[in-house]
């Protein structure tokens, strides 16, 4: 079920009523809720509702065991044996494919017939956000910076409907406690909600599906039809595309999310106005960015290590990060890239912290040696040495503009990667930026310019004009809301596409 | 929502509000939204495939549609798209959706002669022109055939591919005026067809009658379908028509119907000389015409051919049509080029310069 349908609308319509009648009983709006998330997600395959069932009865027993088995080696075992289960359900769906023609074509390559079974494996939508929820919910139960919910509260968790198919990753630990007390209806953050559905749909609808029809799929996979200057804009005009499409979806659902009465992490904070590499992840994907961080990175050693054990673990944690997102060599690029330039921008951060730390060494030594020398009969005395406090830039790029130029060149560079199903293709892509400069071409018009304009210019509107929006609406009485919502349904009708798009992160 | 309703205004300004005003915000937005957009929930009905579903839509949206026409309620979506020449948003009240498909002329006798004459050889400054027309199915063997038609340097393709049509519903998308119109306008001497991954459905005549998929009535009316966009090509210049076929399917009723509607191409096909069947069932199939995910490519390579919903092809996979629809022109448009970059007469194929 797709949320810009009419079916969805009328869905949760009835899901809003049912919930908020049956929310002062817990024992009956669970049920609820679980079976609604079901179906939802049973609309695109119902074969794999029963994929989501095996999915929180085994995490659960998973978590119960852990918890049971108190600190040991056991204990160890049990989280092992839960991430090896998860991991698995995931390769299998996802990588099966990616990785047995590999082998195949690797094996050939030294002259060897690995004629390994190669079967039809249909991949289940969200399953990458579904394997992240569920270990977080593993995992922190094995730190013991969560407790065990129910059953019942974990398998809602699970499969709660607005985040099923593309995220926000909540953590279990942000949900569970939500579910501890029923929902107050009395105080919905409602325009804020309504604004994000109503300006993720704008997004998904307006922009990025029509920048996807009018140029970049085009260019993406028919290069040679067009200019130079076409796929420079069919380069940025991804960048846009990926950024409305992915950031609508989640949009949409914390938006609905609110209508329940539940609070879902933000997924995006203008990440095209990132100044650094490190900026852009803290701003593009956020709960996939921190998943990486608590789940992978710092359980690697993160910088504690040293520096290039630091180096080492951020190249593991972006190259295994592309991988979540697609089973392809280009995605594995796409994660190496992400890598190297985060591990370019903590070698300049290192080195200027090195200098300043020699400066201020050298300094403080230079006093503490004046101070001795006037010291009398100080001569052989031991100073204990102090951390000096150091000052030093800790941004990787200096100035404003031509960092958050250069980020999103270089973000753009890597979405071709992202974007092009193989090496060839992206490099045809690449190479057609320099070939055909003799005309701007007719995919350039002012449709195409003004939502790429519109799609990276909304990023750099401060917070706070949004938020003053969204405080001026939600004075306004509610059926008025209601005539402007339904005013803006038919606009989108009027300018959207004919039929509605899938989101590109179903596929991941 | 039986709770009493008390509303505040927090810190962050935003003025919360209950559960009960929710739903009359959603209420509002969407009996409103639905009178307001009408037409276009009707459209989207009338497009969908004839059967029990499309009746019980219609039933519903009828008299909405109506009672949105007599408030005058429609009329801003409408005079929305008007003033920003966007598509009529759909039918008001109860207008009746008359699509008007163009026919091609009664076949004539001279299409065998038609067969025979010498194709025109095209040479750089005056490309063969291929257009490339189907359903999503032609998505990628489209882009892929753009791809290896261009590195040939003679042939100027444009691909045109529209998602969810076919030859059943003219209703929803017109193919029979989309070819008629590239005809004219794009002057191709070849053309690759692909259509029928969504024709497994009802179709209507223009004597109003309804038959259902794989009934006499459907095979008879849709192979006419067939033949009139063959003719429509034919009669508007084109020299070479390259119908591909359906690819193997992974379930068995939908490959049923696809052997079905392939066996309609074949037949077609086969009663004009200037068409060429692809036969994409085959290219797509392992040694036993069994469905496959992957396939080894021509250096060996083992290559995921479907996409992951099993039934669209990838890049690689429609390379596969693509390498045999080029090879096809090829030996026809090709393989009699002349070094000598031939004369200078003017066809009307494809604007392509005749070596004879």
């Amino acid at each position: 079920m797709l949320f810009p349908t009419i079916t969805f609308a009328v869905f949760f319509l009835l899901v809003f009523v049912g919930s908020w009648l049956l929310m002062p009983r817990p024992g009956l709006w669970k049920p609820f809720m679980l079976g609604v998330s079901l179906l939802f997600y049973g609309w695109w395959e119902w074969r794999f509702v029963l994929l989501l069932a095996l999915s929180a009865v085994v995490n659960q027993g998973f978590a119960l065991l852990i918890e049971r088995l108190g600190p040991g080696a056991g204990r160890k075992w049990a989280l092992a044996a839960a991430v090896a289960a998860n991991l698995g359900v995931l390769g299998w769906f996802k990588y099966y494919g990616f990785f047995v023609t590999s082998f195949v074509n690797f094996a050939a390559a030294f002259g060897f017939n690995a004629d390994l079974p190669l079967l039809r494996v249909v991949l289940p939508i969200g399953i990458s956000f579904l394997t992240f929820r569920v270990l977080s919910y593993v995992i922190d139960v094995y730190r013991g910076t969560l407790r065990t919910a129910s059953l019942l509260d974990f398998a809602v968790y699970v499969t709660f409907f607005p985040y099923i198919a593309a995220g926000p990753i909540a953590r279990a630990a942000e949900f569970l406690p939500q579910l501890a007390a029923p929902r107050d209806p009395r105080r919905l953050d409602t325009s804020r909600a309504f604004f994000l559905i109503f300006s993720g749909l704008v997004k998904k609808m307006l922009i990025a599906d029509y920048l996807a029809t009018h140029l970049v799929n085009g260019v993406f996979t028919t290069p040679g039809q067009y200019t130079s200057l076409e796929t420079l804009l069919g380069i940025i005009g991804y960048s846009v595309q990926i950024f409305c499409d992915f950031s609508a979806y989640a949009d949409i659902a914390i938006g609905i999310s609110l209508l329940l009465g539940f609070e879902l992490p933000e997924n995006f904070n203008a990440p095209y106005t990132a100044t650094s590499v490190q900026d852009f992840w803290r701003r593009w994907h956020m709960t996939l960015s921190r998943w990486l961080r608590d789940y992978l990175y710092i359980p690697l050693g993160g910088n504690r290590k040293g520096r290039l054990r630091t180096y080492l673990n951020l190249m593991v944690t972006m190259v295994l990060g592309g991988l979540w997102h697609g089973a392809g060599w280009p995605f594995v690029f796409w994660g190496f890239l992400y890598g190297g330039a985060l591990i370019v921008e903590h070698r300049r951060v290192d080195a200027r912290r090195e200098r300043a730390l020699s400066v201020s060494v050298g300094r403080e030594r230079r006093a503490i040696l004046a101070a001795c020398d006037s010291l009398p009969g100080a001569a052989g005395a031991t100073v204990a040495p102090v951390a000096p406090a150091i000052a030093y830039d800790k941004r990787p790029w200096h100035g404003g503009v031509w960092p958050r130029i250069g980020v999103f060149a270089f973000v753009s560079l890597a979405w071709v990667f992202f974007r092009s199903a193989t090496f060839a293709a992206a490099l045809d892509v690449l190479a057609r930026l320099f070939q055909s400069w003799g005309s701007i071409g007719a995919a350039v018009t002012p449709g195409v310019l003004l939502a790429i304009a519109v799609g990276i210019g909304v990023q750099y509107v401060p917070r706070s004009i949004w938020e003053r929006g969204q405080a001026g609406f939600s004075l306004v009485h509610p059926v008025l809301q209601g005539v402007v919502l339904a005013f803006g349904f038919v606009l989108l009708d009027v300018l959207g596409p004919t039929g509605p798009a899938a989101f590109i992160y179903f596929g991941f | 929502m039986a709770e009493p309703e008390r509303e505040a205004r927090p810190a962050d300004g935003r003025r919360r509000r209950s559960a009960a005003s929710v739903l009359v915000v959603i209420l509002v937005a969407f009996v409103l939204g639905a009178l307001l957009n009408a037409p276009a929930m009707k459209r989207t009905a009338l497009e969908l495939p004839y059967g029990g579903e499309r009746s019980f839509r219609l039933a519903l949206l009828n008299p909405l549609a109506a009672m949105s026409h007599w408030f005058f309620l429609d009329r801003p979506a409408k005079l929305t798209a008007a003033a920003l020449d966007r598509p009529d948003p759909g039918p008001a009240g109860d207008d009746v959706v008359v699509v008007v498909t163009p026919s091609p002329r009664p076949p004539k006798k001279p299409h065998a002669g038609d067969a025979n004459r010498p194709l025109p050889a095209p040479l750089k400054g005056h490309p063969m022109h291929l257009y490339i027309a189907g359903d999503s199915m032609m998505g990628l063997p489209g882009m892929a055939l753009v791809n290896l038609s261009r590195k040939t340097r003679l042939i100027k393709p444009k691909l045109d591919y529209r998602i969810s049509s076919g030859l059943c519903r003219p209703d929803f998308f017109n193919w029979p005026a989309q070819l008629q119109q590239q005809v004219k306008k794009f002057n191709p001497g070849a053309v690759a067809l692909m259509f029928g991954a969504n024709d497994n459905q009802a179709l209507q005549t223009s004597s109003g009658d309804v038959y259902q998929f794989e009934s006499d009535g459907w095979k008879k009316e849709y192979r006419r379908r067939v033949r009139d966009a063959i003719l429509l090509l034919l009669d508007g210049g084109v020299r070479r028509v390259y119908w591909i076929g359906l690819p193997v399917m992974p379930g068995a009723t939908y490959n049923r119907q696809v052997k079905v509607l392939n066996e309609i191409y074949r037949a077609e096909a086969a009663t004009h000389p200037e068409v060429r069947y692809i036969d994409a069932y085959a290219l797509l199939s392992t040694d036993g015409g069994a469905y496959t995910q992957y396939l080894r490519d021509a250096d060996g390579d083992m290559q995921q051919v479907r996409e992951t919903d099993g039934e669209h092809l990838t890049y690689a996979g429609g390379m596969r049509i693509a390498d045999a629809v080029v090879h096809a022109i090829k030996q026809e448009w090709l393989a009699r080029r002349s070094p000598a970059k031939g004369g200078s007469s003017r066809e009307g194929s494809g604007g392509a310069k005749s070596t004879h």
